[in-house]
């Protein structure tokens, strides 16, 4: 055989015996069977599976679910994250993220908190039917709503609207158990005092602990309420604060919260990279949004062709990924409010409405994807999942 | 029959061009890909108002529309040149250091010996010396292997024959005595992932002329652009691709492929598969160990595995001068010592004193981020092993610490950049080896010692009949080389079949 031009260059001799020695002092790879799934699986498992452990009342319509894994140890997590359920009923299977409000030095077990929504298909399917001692399958935790220690104050001004107090107990628990290096202010609004979750818990650890401060702001409360009432303006915070530099407000609750708030909280100048909000889900009335086309009414049944599966029926007020759902047709969702991008789809023909801001790719928008969670139909629709 | 006439596995940059390529000439392709979008490390994601860029650097090879360089001429004839918008940029790159030290140069030959002179007179000579040598070496291996001269000698190509099995250091050793010059001039090894006492001289050479012949780019809407525009065309050709599906195992009988079975347990038959996965992962994770061939084993014992990355993705609520970030792509140096101690802190979790990249590509491409705003993406080099021993419940202080003290680094030379942050995410060896799937997040693949280079190793081939590789791990890693690997298997390939049929 020909000689190789390479074999002629300086030092080919050096390398051949380097090639020798490295095989045979070299790493067996075949013990990397799976390995990087197993590191990996230790921290982001890509599902779980958890036995209830318990069901505690917290008020009329809310319940904490507290999960306890089956399996493995259950992974870290940061305070602030949440886990998405992976739940079958009424025939369709589908998810729902919920916040984790234990807090992540409770090794054990994760609690959720879930509050009944009208026509909430998953919540009152949680409140109503499961029960002790089933099984659930969820997500690893994940999400992006939590103290950035690089960049975020020690000082957190925690605003929370109903549900949204959920990602906050689990900060609030942590600063207290773990004695955290931090200050908490925590305005949480709620409709009434009833309704307001963790109430108790949240009066005596402020009673207890001097960095953790505590005001309810009940929107419509009875008539002998002595504590403040109305919504948390602008007015409110700078009155409790005082200083409002060197503080980090997070924001958790429905869009309305965020609608009100965000502006009075930029009126007294904080500036946008200090303000943190958590996705709350798709718009409830997405009709309702602005630029959504007046033309067209919630209610109005379009099809969608979705490649290799067949056509299914869809309702321009109803996210895509439902319609899919309702038929059958389930994505490996997680955040269902746009921002995962895990139930990224191709849209090949027809007109979707996103409301603004959802943080899609350029290039995807370029090409049709679009998230399926809050993406509407304006029309009959060709889509690849 | 076959369901496909070829099945692409993992839709990175080298499992996306081979499948075009192939669609292209008429095969029924079905690329899979594990996660929901395609492009591997050619990727971004988005956090609050910002999409961040993942892998793309500077995109070599590309050259002008009047000096078309290789990449640029691949692209072409995979038809998805005129989709992409791309930027020159206007840098080669800037070295920085706490101390004040700045140099900086622009990607023309010319700049950089003028800069390198004024700025270390006393080895004028050798710097001429060095950038003769890159040159002549360059043109010598082009001659030599790109345009296959027929009859090479060692009378036609000196430096070639001197040169091709020298470490960078070793050059540079020989030319040079300021360690501050020679760090400078060769901080490119953080694209390759081994530090001058072990890259290969070559490697310094081809960077340096490649990059200052068909000058650095950026693609508008970044490595996502560039995967989903590749996909759009493989579509258009008529293939098809999964996502969400994993491959779980490769079938092979008689020491041939036969197909595949994905993780839902669908057998889809082939007698082609292209690997995008590593040869770790598609040897050992997708196929019995009793059709791996002997030979195979004994060749992947004597690889070993390139550094991950510790990344930081910054938003910023400013624009970039506002930061000092004046080039896109700066080098920021504190330690000039490249020598094989740098080996030893790469294996460590702590950052210390390594040096460091920021590319705040909003400098070359003003829409980069949205209006008043721009982003950085901060890396450097750690193997991935010290991190595969961190518990998980230490898992996130251990990152925010390291986070911390790289925050620090680049505070010593940007200060009051910490002010303007408004979103900052870290990626670690572990979230390389999540999303890559990589070995201990082996970013740049296997290492690339000059035994490791193409030849001495097997490349895209493999004794399995019907099975090839594309990837960073047949070769050079990289844009340019990976898409290139891509479009090598798919000519393999369409050769095959053709004699076949002859």
């Amino acid at each position: 055989m020909k000689k190789a031009v390479f074999e002629d260059f300086d030092g080919y001799d050096d390398i051949i015996g380097e090639i020798e020695y490295s095989r045979k002092f070299g790493v067996d790879y075949t013990q990397e069977r799976s390995m990087p799934e197993r590191f990996i699986n230790r921290l982001h498992p890509p599902r779980l599976r958890l036995r209830l452990g318990e069901i505690i009342e917290e008020t009329a319509s809310a319940k904490t679910f507290r999960l306890v894994s089956e399996e493995n140890e259950l992974p870290p997590f940061l305070a602030g994250q949440y886990i998405s359920l992976l739940v079958e009923t009424g025939g369709i299977l589908t998810n729902r993220p919920y916040s984790i409000s234990s807090p992540p030095n409770q090794a054990g077990f994760w609690d959720i908190t879930v509050r009944r929504v009208p026509s909430g298909l998953v919540s009152n399917f949680l409140l109503d039917h499961v029960k002790k001692g089933e099984i659930l399958h969820s997500s690893g935790p994940c999400g992006n709503f939590y103290h950035n220690p690089l960049f975020h104050d020690k000082s957190i001004v925690l605003i929370a609207g109903g549900a949204g107090i959920t990602p906050f107990m689990s900060m609030i628990r942590e600063i207290a158990e773990c004695g955290l290096d931090r200050h908490v202010h925590l305005f949480f609004g709620s409709k009434t005092l009833e309704e307001a979750l963790f109430h108790h818990e949240l009066t005596s650890l402020s009673a207890r602990f001097e960095n953790i401060q505590y005001l309810p702001v009940i929107e419509k409360p009875s008539e002998d309420y002595p504590g403040t009432v109305g919504l948390i303006t602008g007015k409110l915070i700078q009155e409790k604060l005082g200083d409002l530099s060197g503080k980090t407000f997070y924001l958790c609750g429905p869009q309305g919260l965020y609608d009100f708030c965000i502006p009075e909280l930029e009126e007294l100048g904080i500036p946008g990279r200090k303000i943190r909000k958590e996705v709350y889900g798709a718009p409830l009335e997405v009709s309702a949004c602005p630029g959504w086309p007046r033309e067209i009414h919630a209610n109005q049944a379009f099809s969608i062709a979705v490649k290799e599966k067949g056509t299914i029926s869809a309702r321009a007020g109803e996210p895509v990924i439902k319609s899919l759902e309702k038929a059958g047709l389930t994505l490996k969702a997680l955040c269902r409010s746009g921002e995962c991008s895990m139930c990224r789809v191709r849209v090949v023909s027809g007109r979707v409405f996103q409301p603004k801001g959802v943080p899609v790719r350029k290039s995807d928008t370029q090409f049709g994807y679009v998230h399926a969670c809050v993406s509407y139909p304006l029309g009959d629709l060709e889509i690849e999942i | 029959m076959d369901d496909y006439d070829a099945i692409v596995i993992g839709a990175g940059n080298g499992g996306l061009t081979a499948s075009t390529a192939l669609a292209q000439k008429g095969l029924r392709v079905l690329l899979l890909e594990r996660h929901n979008i395609p492009g591997g490390c050619a990727t971004s994601f988005c956090r609050g108002r910002f999409e961040f860029e993942v892998a793309l650097h500077q995109l070599s090879g590309m050259g002008t529309p009047t000096k078309p360089g290789p990449l640029r001429m691949m692209l072409g004839s995979l038809g998805v040149l005129d989709q992409l918008e791309l930027v020159e940029m206007p840098d080669l790159y800037t070295v920085v250091m706490p101390d004040g030290f700045k140099i900086g140069f622009k990607p023309d030959k010319n700049h950089v010996l003028g800069e390198l002179k004024a700025r270390f007179p006393h080895e004028h000579q050798a710097i001429d010396t060095f950038f003769n040598l890159v040159y002549a070496y360059a043109n010598q291996m082009l001659a030599a292997f790109f345009f296959k001269d027929p009859e090479p000698s060692r009378e036609k190509y000196p430096d070639m024959y001197a040169c091709a099995f020298k470490t960078a250091a070793q050059v540079l050793d020989e030319l040079f005595t300021d360690p501050l010059l020679k760090a400078v001039i060769s901080v490119y090894w953080g694209y390759i992932g081994l530090p001058p006492d072990r890259l290969a001289f070559p490697y310094l050479a081809m960077i340096f002329f490649t990059y200052i012949e068909f000058k650095p780019f950026h693609i508008k809407g970044g490595s996502q652009a560039l995967s989903n525009v590749i996909v759009n065309k493989f579509l258009s050709h008529g293939g098809t691709v999964r996502y969400n599906c994993a491959v779980k195992k490769i079938i092979v009988e008689d020491g041939a492929v036969k197909g595949v079975v994905t993780e839902d347990g669908d057998r889809i038959g082939s007698r082609f598969v292209v690997s995008n996965a590593s040869q770790i992962s598609t040897y050992v994770g997708l196929m019995d160990p009793e059709h791996v061939p002997d030979g195979v084993q004994r060749e992947m014992r004597g690889r070993s595995l390139s550094p991950s990355a510790f990344t930081l993705f910054v938003g910023f609520d400013c624009e970039p001068d506002a930061l000092g970030f004046t080039e896109p792509t700066s080098f920021l140096l504190k330690d000039l010592d490249v020598s094989d101690r740098m080996l030893g802190r790469m294996g460590e979790l702590s950052i210390g004193d390594q040096p460091m990249v920021l590319s705040c590509y909003d400098v070359a491409d003003p829409d980069f981020s949205p209006p008043g705003t721009c982003q950085a993406n901060i890396v450097i080099l750690k193997y991935g092993k010290a991190w595969l021993r961190v518990p998980p419940r230490e898992y996130h202080s251990v990152k925010f610490k390291c986070a911390e003290e790289m925050l620090r680094r680049v505070e010593e030379i940007y200060p009051g950049v910490r002010g303007h942050i408004e979103e900052l995410e870290v990626a670690t060896p572990l979230t390389h080896m999540r999303y890559l799937g990589h070995p201990e997040g082996a970013i740049y693949g296997y290492e690339q010692y000059i035994k490791d280079s193409m030849f001495f190793q097997p490349g895209r081939y493999s004794p399995i009949h019907g099975l090839y590789f594309a990837s960073g791990w047949v070769g050079d890693c990289g844009f340019h080389p990976t898409l290139q690997a891509g479009l090598r298997v798919a000519k393999s390939i369409v050769r095959k079949l053709e004699k076949e049929e002859k």
